[in-house]
């Protein structure tokens, strides 16, 4: 599985890095502008990403406007709600407005931080990545 | 309070709607209980109720709720399309209530962040069984089945952050040596070594390695954060570099200090809680914040060290509702208490007593001034109201149960479940009033249904739960039409037990003889069962309600019934009272307990051999108290005729104080006495008066216990 994880933050970049690594290979963004770079990279490539894990507070573009571009652009190029990339935010601003945003914007999974790796888990076997 | 404490707002959010719906659903439960079977409004409500619940859980990952709750649907739907004659009414009202009960079982679960682990496929399994029942009736009602419900999985979800309860909150200011180099640097490495643990930081001064002159205000001052983290002090203390440093202060402090802190430090951060202000006004201010978020409001935008994050505020939206942190509503009821002693700081000043002083302009401004403080005072009195729906609501599912577990008809009647009260008090009379009804249920109405009929009433008995608002007081009565009180088997008892010494029973009045059954240790209950008559209790409910200031009245008439009334003041904080002089004290005692003030010539006066006092005033006989020997008071008069008795009334007893001197009636913001002070009884709390001299508040029916326990 290709994933992508865009955190700013050095101690939960490494962190998720070292997690999300054993499902996949695992790309690391620092902000968000240069999140959509890689997805619109690996779209372009033929090699799309399989899950992006994005996390809200970012310099430059946050996650929703992250989740957002990714959305439109995937519905500028028409593909499938079943095929698009899977998204979980992860952020620790988890107030109900927060969550409820994203997922108006389609993102797939909301995880609160600090992530609970066993319900992570989970989450990744419903949405059928592992 | 610190188990309740959870930082998580979608998961609150998911547990108050639940239980807001659960609440709904049991409310339609218990209406329809007797009915033959649920209307079209109620089916489609259910049904909605157990779907939003359905999906809800289901985002939020609680499976064991989203099957239970999906089950549930699912025969609603089956109701709701094919609509079958002869449905087994109180069999499905059990189901439902089983489901509902499995379901706030869980959400207690969570709510105490345990894991949401019950067991649900007996559950489903009974749920299922009653299913195909019902599609079997409703195959041989020659309905056609419906289509099999479309089940959607959710293919959102939110994962909830790992618990962060136990968690805890340190203050951690580290003094570095005056000749140390680069202490910013030093502070960057502790905040460093404390990040690896730490759930939250925050420093000041904050650009502590951008700007090298951070170092002289580290110096100067000394470096301050605040931590978040789940390791002990000693722990922080090893992780931090102390090579350089004089002294490291750490100090563990509450969530609420904590936020304050960030106040104190200048790390003011948008707390996002609140939704908009209605109104334009909000419209113009730029800072008016807590707008709905928009993508790009999370930009951080400039990356500092540490956590310096900056949001971008947004402009409001328009919204008619808040929903405000109940610790800000505390914290502002505090504000307003601090304000009325402010004002009465400022308006009996001392430095005001200038004999002959003009002061037309000032008393004018003193008069706008109080007038706006109490109206400060009813609004946040009145931020602070709740209906006691939900309440009586509870009510009505233990009258239900415990009705139906013992095997008795009853019915039961709400009066005025919309009265209000203060927030404080609901939380508080919750548990006296369950008891207080539980106890109408089992003790009150007859076991047997001849007993009722012999006596002309109906066989179905009745319990009438009522609130209303009168005079500053809230009175809650549960009333039932059973047995009624039994003076004598109440006396016997209270004399078995030994708790009235050996008084015979004219000694007392009917009320004072019901009144034993709150005394600890009496039940007159020979059998105890499930639910009550363990002997602990009627005691607990007093002393829960005398808590909050209220009383129990207890009435009874035998072969009628009885009824028990809960009298609370509707709010805690501000009284009215009247603010006397012993000796160099000052006492605050509630206007609405005093009776009188009377001044007494020496011979109204009688001695008891034990040395008790007693007063004769117009013929009848009331217990004496001087508070000078009471304290201990110096300066204090002990003749009568030169001092001022005032006599006390409560819950329906007397008792008389001398005191020297009347000072005024004012608003009193009732503070409790510091916990450093040993408790004394006949006191409940104190106050500052306008001079800044602390008056003491006198609790009655401790003067009174006191003086029944001397005897």
């Amino acid at each position: 599985m290709k994933i992508l994880l865009a955190e700013d933050d050095f101690a939960s970049r490494k962190f998720m890095d070292n997690y999300l690594s054993r499902y996949g290979e695992c790309d690391v963004t620092v902000d968000g502008e240069e999140a959509v770079d890689a997805f619109m990279m690996a779209l372009e490539d033929g090699e799309p990403y399989d899950l992006i894990c994005l996390d809200v507070m970012m310099p430059v573009l946050d996650g929703y406007q992250v989740l957002k571009a990714i959305r439109d652009i995937e519905a500028q190029r028409k593909i499938s709600k079943e095929q698009r990339v899977k998204v979980i935010m992860t952020s620790a601003l988890n107030e109900e407005r927060n969550v409820k945003m994203a997922f108006e914007l389609g993102c797939e999974a909301y995880s609160g931080k600090p992530v609970d790796v066993e319900k992570f888990e989970m989450v990744l076997k419903k949405l059928g990545l592992i | 309070m610190a188990e309740e404490f959870n930082t998580d707002g979608m998961l609150d959010m998911f547990l108050y709607e639940s239980s807001q719906l659960l609440e709904k659903l049991e409310g339609i439960l218990l209406d329809k209980q007797d009915a033959e079977c649920f209307d079209d409004s109620d089916i489609n409500e259910i049904f909605r109720v157990m779907h939003t619940i359905k999906g809800s859980s289901g985002i939020m990952m609680y499976e064991n709720i989203t099957k239970v709750a999906h089950r549930l649907e699912d025969v609603f739907y089956y109701l709701r399309e094919s609509r079958p004659d002869n449905v087994p009414h109180l069999e499905l009202v059990d189901k439902v209530l089983a489901v509902s009960d499995f379901i706030s079982g869980e959400l207690a679960k969570i709510k105490d962040g345990e894991k949401a682990d019950g067991n649900e496929t007996e559950l489903l399994a009974d749920l299922d069984e009653f299913l195909n029942r019902l599609k079997g009736e409703i195959k041989d009602q020659g309905i056609r089945l419906p289509k099999q419900q479309k089940h959607e999985e959710p293919s959102q979800f939110y994962i909830a952050p790992v618990a962060s309860e136990e968690s805890k909150f340190y203050r951690v200011v580290i003094h570095y040596r005056n000749d140390t180099q680069m202490s910013n640097l030093r502070a960057y490495s502790a905040t460093y070594a404390l990040k690896e643990v730490a759930e939250d930081l925050l420093y000041t001064p904050e650009d502590i390695i951008s700007n090298e002159a951070s170092a002289d205000v580290i110096l100067a001052e000394g470096f301050y954060m605040l931590l978040q983290t789940k390791i002990t002090a000693d722990e922080i203390r090893t992780l931090i570099d102390s090579s350089e440093a004089e002294t490291i202060d750490i100090e563990e402090i509450n969530a609420e200090q904590y936020g304050k802190g960030l106040v104190e430090l200048g790390h003011v951060e948008a707390a996002p809680i609140v939704i908009n202000l209605e109104g334009e006004a909000g419209a113009e201010k730029q800072e008016a914040p807590k707008a709905a978020p928009m993508p790009g409001d999370y930009v951080v935008k400039s990356k500092e060290t540490g956590k310096g994050k900056t949001l971008a505020k947004n402009q409001p939206k328009q919204q008619s509702i808040i929903s405000v942190n109940v610790e800000k509503m505390d914290a502002l009821m505090d504000l307003i208490g601090e304000i009325v002693i402010a004002e009465a700081v400022v308006l009996q000043n001392p430095d005001l007593n200038v004999p002959g002083l003009e002061l037309a302009n000032f008393q004018k401004a003193a008069a706008q001034l109080s007038k706006i403080t109490t109206e400060l005072q009813e609004i946040i009195m009145s931020l602070r109201m709740m209906p006691l729906t939900s309440v009586f609501q509870k009510m009505k599912r233990i009258v239900f149960d415990v009705s139906k577990k013992l095997g008795k008809d009853i019915e039961l009647e709400v009066i005025g479940e919309n009265t209000e009260v203060d927030k404080n008090i609901i939380e508080h009379i919750s548990d006296p009033l369950m008891h207080l009804v539980r106890n109408s249920v089992d003790h009150g109405i007859e076991e047997d249904v001849l007993d009722r009929t012999k006596l002309g009433k109906p066989e179905r008995g009745k319990i009438t739960l009522e609130a209303k608002n009168e005079g500053g007081k809230v009175y809650i009565s549960v009333r039932d039409d059973g047995k009624g009180l039994n003076k004598e088997k109440l006396y016997n008892k209270a004399l078995a037990n030994g708790l009235i010494g050996d008084k015979a029973i004219t000694d007392f009045t009917d009320k004072e003889i019901y009144r034993f059954i709150t005394l600890p240790g009496f039940s007159t209950k020979e059998v105890v069962t499930e639910y009550s008559g363990r002997g602990v209790g009627m005691d607990v409910v007093v002393k829960n309600i005398q808590s909050i200031g209220g009383r129990l009245d207890i009435d009874s008439t035998e072969g009628q019934g009885s009824e028990m009334t809960l009298v609370i003041p509707l709010t805690l904080a501000i009284i009215n009272g009247i603010v006397v002089q012993v000796g160099n004290s000052s006492f605050v005692m509630e206007t609405a307990s005093v009776k009188e003030f009377v001044r007494v010539s020496e011979d109204a006066i009688v001695q008891e051999p034990s040395g008790e006092e007693y007063i004769v005033l117009r013929g009848e006989c009331y217990p004496f108290i001087r508070l000078k020997d009471k304290y201990d008071l110096e300066g204090a008069t002990s003749t009568v005729s030169n001092g001022i008795v005032v006599v006390l009334e409560y819950e329906g007893s007397q008792v008389c104080v001398l005191i020297d001197r009347l000072l005024r009636e004012q608003e009193i913001v009732v503070k409790p006495i510091p916990p450093y002070i040993k408790k004394v009884r006949g006191l409940s709390g104190c106050t500052q008066l306008g001079d800044g001299s602390i008056a003491l508040i006198l609790d009655i029916s401790g003067l009174m216990e006191n003086k029944e326990r001397s005897q």
